[in-house]
Formats: structure tokens, C-alpha cells, sequence
């Protein structure tokens, strides 16, 4: 339990103000590449697909969501492992990614996405001139 | 188990998961955790003792009427879940299971952690067990033990007189 903190740590990153009064967590994700595709496995139970958004901005890819908080009047907790809160966690990519190709699924609280390689850009002679 | 811990334990803890930067206070945070858990009878030992397979984090509230237990299991399919109430403890059971490894395939980051697990929870109320109920949905498991209306009337409060 002395790692509960590396779990689910709070968020910290370089994010613009939230507009949100709301704790924000960092999932816990895998990143592995297979055949020409990059893949992203996040772990972020409590969030689905409408709540959930993707970004791509230049070559940083930042993964939000959001989860409903539980309502009931006179709700007290009586034991606490985990806290209610959004999810943020931003990515540097350092291959070229084929933006239009992305494909992102949601499937038990567990984000995927799809990232695939873009085509090395061809070498590209550039003809010299003879002087005038 | 429950019988050994002392009274207070199941009542009004409130979220300890507080943000944390100095890693002392934290560490002394999850020591305290330890031994609250140990005393209100919350069995969170990893089976097996492996800390980094996957454990799933467990909350629980209670208002007048329910109990409700949640429980974060992001990847698992409600097939995969097993949840059994005997007398006043509560087990959830299941596994996480990895993908296959496949050749070719380049890993960069592995935080998330699979593998199978137990959690025992000690109710602490006396619950109508023919009418719980619960539901999977996003990853997140939600259990809700109605309590008894014996329960309910089982708290009374005691009058103090003056002389």
C-alpha cells in the first residue's frame, strides 16, 4: 500500500487552469508499438466514451476525462481507497503519427487508442542550377 | 477478524487519499492505512504477496438505508467478476488478464498491473441479503446491501441525565 501514491497519483501537469473544482488523477497506461502502429492502453474506470476526449497538438497527445461523482444525500464514507476525480495525462510523441488514422475505443473503463506511423517522408533531391 | 477489532473501526474515516508531495508524509499516511485496515477488518493483502499484480482499489459509504460498495476494475468484463456475501463478509473475486505477447511488439511504458485477486469486506451492518444488488458499468464494479431495518433501529441513542 506504500505505492497507493505511483496508483493513481494527482495530476500535476502543465495544464491550463481547470475549470473544474475537481481533483485530477493520471491513468496508469501502457504505450507499445506493434507492426506500424503505436498503441496507448490507459486504465480509467469510472470514465467512458462520451467523457472522454483525445487531443493531438503538434506531437503532444493529452488524454482527458471525467467521472460523475456518486449523489446521494446523507452518503458518508466509511472506508476510502480511491479518490473521485478527472482524469488528464498529456504525451510527447516522437514519431511522426498519421493524424488522420487515429482510432480510439472505450471498453470498461479502459481507453485504447490507435496510433499509426506515418510514412517516412521520401528524400527529396533538390536539382542545383548551373550559374548564370 | 471482526471480532478482535476494536469499536471504532467502519465509522467515519472519510477519504484518505489526500495529495501528497513530501513522500515521508505520504509513507507515514500508508502505514496509518495499514494499521486502520488491520483493525476494521478489511482484508487488502495482495494474494500471494505480490504488490505489483493487480489489487483494485475498494471504497465504501452508508447512508440510512444502504451500503454501497465500489469497487475501480478497469479491463474486466462482468464474466470475469465473482462476488460472494457469507454472513457479513463480502468477497469479491476475479481476474485481470494481460494480453497475449506477441512477437514484434515494442513496450514503452507498463504501469498497469493484471493478474487475479480477493478482497474480503466486512459488512458493518447487518444487511437484507436477498436484496442485493449489483452492477458493472465503465470499470467500475457498484454493490448495494439495503440494510435491515433491525440494523436500523439498532443504533439508539442514550440519554445523559443530570443529577
Amino acid at each position: 500500500m506504500a505505492d497507493e501514491a505511483i496508483k493513481k497519483p494527482e495530476s500535476k501537469g502543465t495544464m491550463a487552469e481547470r475549470t473544474r473544482d475537481r481533483r485530477t488523477y493520471i491513468p496508469r497506461v501502457d504505450i507499445y508499438s506493434e507492426n506500424e502502429n503505436l498503441y496507448l492502453v490507459a486504465d480509467m474506470p469510472g470514465a467512458d466514451e462520451s467523457t472522454v476526449s483525445i487531443t493531438l497538438d503538434k506531437d503532444v497527445l493529452t488524454i482527458e476525462g471525467t467521472v460523475d461523482e456518486p449523489t446521494s444525500a446523507g452518503r458518508k464514507l466509511s472506508h476510502g481507497e480511491y479518490g473521485i476525480g478527472d482524469y488528464y495525462r498529456a504525451f510527447t510523441l516522437s514519431e511522426e503519427i498519421d493524424r488522420e488514422k487515429i482510432e480510439a475505443s472505450m471498453k470498461n473503463g479502459v481507453l485504447r487508442v490507435c496510433l499509426p506511423k506515418a510514412e517516412p517522408h521520401k528524400t527529396k533531391k533538390i536539382a542545383i542550377h548551373a550559374g548564370l | 477478524m471482526k471480532y478482535m477489532a476494536p469499536w471504532r473501526w467502519g465509522r467515519d474515516v472519510g477519504l484518505r487519499r489526500e495529495p501528497e508531495d513530501n513522500p515521508i508524509v505520504s509513507f507515514q499516511r500508508a502505514i496509518n492505512t495499514l494499521f486502520d485496515d488491520f483493525f476494521r477488518g478489511v482484508d487488502f493483502t495482495p494474494t500471494e504477496g505480490e504488490f505489483m499484480k493487480f489489487n483494485p482499489r475498494v471504497d465504501m459509504a452508508e447512508d440510512d438505508k444502504n451500503i454501497t460498495i465500489t469497487a475501480e476494475l478497469p479491463g474486466l468484463d462482468e464474466k470475469d467478476i465473482e462476488i460472494n456475501l457469507s454472513k457479513d463478509i463480502l468477497t469479491i473475486k476475479g481476474e485481470k488478464k494481460e494480453e497475449k505477447e506477441e512477437k514484434g511488439k515494442e513496450r514503452y511504458y507498463m504501469e498497469r498491473s493484471f493478474g487475479s485477486f480477493q478482497r474480503m469486506i466486512s459488512i458493518p451492518a447487518e444487511v437484507d441479503t436477498t436484496k442485493v444488488d449489483a452492477t458493472f458499468k465503465k470499470g467500475v464494479l457498484n454493490i448495494t446491501l439495503p440494510k435491515q431495518a433491525k440494523a436500523k433501529e439498532a443504533q439508539k441513542k442514550i440519554q445523559i441525565k443530570a443529577d
